[in-house]
């Protein structure tokens, strides 16, 4: 005598129904990391100081929060994902799958994408949008500036934390990530100052995860520099898109790897579009207000 | 005894991250405008490559063997010329390009670096066997917290800025320097088994 057994699908698969767990678990591991602490009591700090009384442009003062969230949110999620390669032989027979668990790391960064939206607000608060430290930008496109510089950072820094993690064994790579992002940023503007009518370093300067847009004029007022921060934000939201795919991709098999990879390809051709438009959109010289 | 310490130090990291130390330094070499930029983060990395040079994934068995800490922090102390000579490269190729930088202080701020990350490293060494990445996080957070904080830049500089007015990086790096050979000297001499050792009977 034989008997069949059916197996249907489950109502819901245990990735999904462990995920909410799973991201509450990693968003309260996230928030007690004292690196992101850190993150948090320095943005904090520098919006309750407000900018210097002698301000002449928004970006002496803008990039902290790209900094602080982005930057040192990148330290802690990488941490926060490198943390759990020694308990990887246990962790990795239990139902969840790792694209699951990146899933779920990778919804963290809704914390310091929240913060990031706070800074944005105080910023706007000390710094009006109708200032004239914001250049010769519309209205819109100074909320474009602000929403890159401040908001957009705060999210694909800890997206990029938890990609780094996912496929770096260096346990060093956040913070020389860090200061390589730092430093070209400082080279690609300080060469932006004397080569301000070049689209190759307007390309250059804006092939960043994080790019200044005004400049303090020696003759007065403030000069804005070529491209359009409506496309730079795209650029940055396709970047953050790669990361995510880039971390999901680590231990996915089948046919979920091949759609990753799929997802990959039109990612990076939208970000290669997008950065292609924010370097010819806007301005297309050098404008001073 | 010398040979397979030596050997078994994180060779990759302290070579890799003085090697992008140098593309960086090159960079700011190259760059005029961009060099008092450059070289701090150059050097930060510097740091950071020194702060893995006692980094020993066999700490459990290594530390109970009779060759003592001193002398173990002794050999490691060797790799630290590797940052040291990246650094001399970098401020060789600016001088060759012809940039106007206080030489002796650019040199006294190299050493206070490397030896910043190589203290910080001693420390922790007391307390995990692989302390590369946690000490090179804080010297990066500390050694960053000037060019990142305006209300600090105000009174602590980390990187001789030619002409510059405001407080002189000698007197810091002189600090730091004593500061850092009390806490290597007392870390090695009380170190006897890292902490979290002292539970196994």
């Amino acid at each position: 005598m034989t008997s069949t057994l059916a197996f249907g699908p489950p109502a819901t698969s245990p990735g999904r129904a462990t995920f909410p767990a799973l991201a509450i678990r990693e968003t309260r591991r996230l928030v007690l990391n004292p690196v992101f602490l850190a993150a948090v009591a320095f943005i904090a700090f520098a919006l309750w100081a407000g900018p210097d009384a002698g301000q002449t442009e928004i970006d002496t003062s803008n990039p902290y929060a790209a900094i602080s969230l982005g930057g040192f949110g990148m330290m802690a999620t990488y941490w926060l994902t490198r943390s759990m390669r020694a308990s990887e032989p246990v962790v990795g027979v239990t139902p969840v799958t790792q694209p699951a668990r990146t899933a779920a790391l990778c919804a963290v960064a809704l914390v310091p994408f929240a913060c990031g939206c706070l800074a944005l607000l105080r910023f706007v608060q000390l710094t009006p949008v109708s200032s004239p430290l914001y250049g010769p930008f519309s209205p819109s496109a100074r909320v474009a500036v602000l929403v890159g510089q401040i908001v957009v950072p705060a999210l694909g820094g800890p997206l990029l934390g938890v990609a780094l993690g996912r496929w770096v064994r260096f346990p060093g790579a956040a913070f020389v990530l860090f200061l390589l992002i730092y430093g070209w940023v400082s080279l690609v503007t300080i060469l932006s100052m004397s080569h301000a009518n070049s689209a190759l370093v307007a390309v250059l300067r804006l092939f960043a995860p994080f790019a200044f847009f005004t400049l303090h004029s020696d003759a007065g007022g403030v000069t804005a520099w070529r491209g359009s921060p409506w496309f730079f934000i795209g650029w940055q939201l396709a970047l953050c898109a790669i990361a995510v795919l880039v971390a999901l991709l680590r231990g996915a098999e089948g046919r979920t790897r091949s759609r990753i990879i799929r997802a990959l390809g039109v990612a990076g051709v939208a970000a290669l579009i997008l950065l292609v438009l924010a370097a010819l959109g806007g301005f297309t010289h050098p404008l001073t207000a | 005894m010398t040979g397979p310490v030596l050997r078994a130090g994180a060779w990759p990291a302290v070579a890799g991250i003085s090697a992008l130390a140098v593309v960086v330094g090159g960079c700011g070499a190259a760059f005029p405008a961009a060099v008092t930029v450059l070289l701090p983060i150059c050097f930060v990395l510097l740091a950071a490559a020194a702060a893995f040079t006692l980094d020993e994934p066999a700490s459990l068995v290594v530390d109970v063997t009779p060759t003592g800490p001193v002398r173990r922090t002794q050999i490691r102390a060797v790799a630290l010329l590797a940052p040291l000579a990246a650094g001399a490269l970098v401020l060789l190729a600016a001088a060759l390009r012809g940039q106007a930088l206080p030489w002796a202080a650019a040199g006294l701020a190299l050493a206070g670096n490397v030896l910043l990350g190589f203290a910080v490293a001693c420390v922790l060494r007391t307390r995990t066997g692989e302390p590369g990445a946690m000490a090179g996080t804080v010297v990066v957070l500390v050694l960053m917290a000037p060019t990142l904080v305006p209300q600090v830049a105000r009174w602590v500089r980390t990187f001789p800025a030619p002409g510059a007015d405001g407080p002189s990086s000698d007197l810091v790096w002189w600090i730091v320097l004593t500061v850092c050979l009390v806490a290597i000297a007392i870390s090695i001499g009380g170190r006897g088994l890292p902490r979290r050792m002292s539970i196994i009977p």
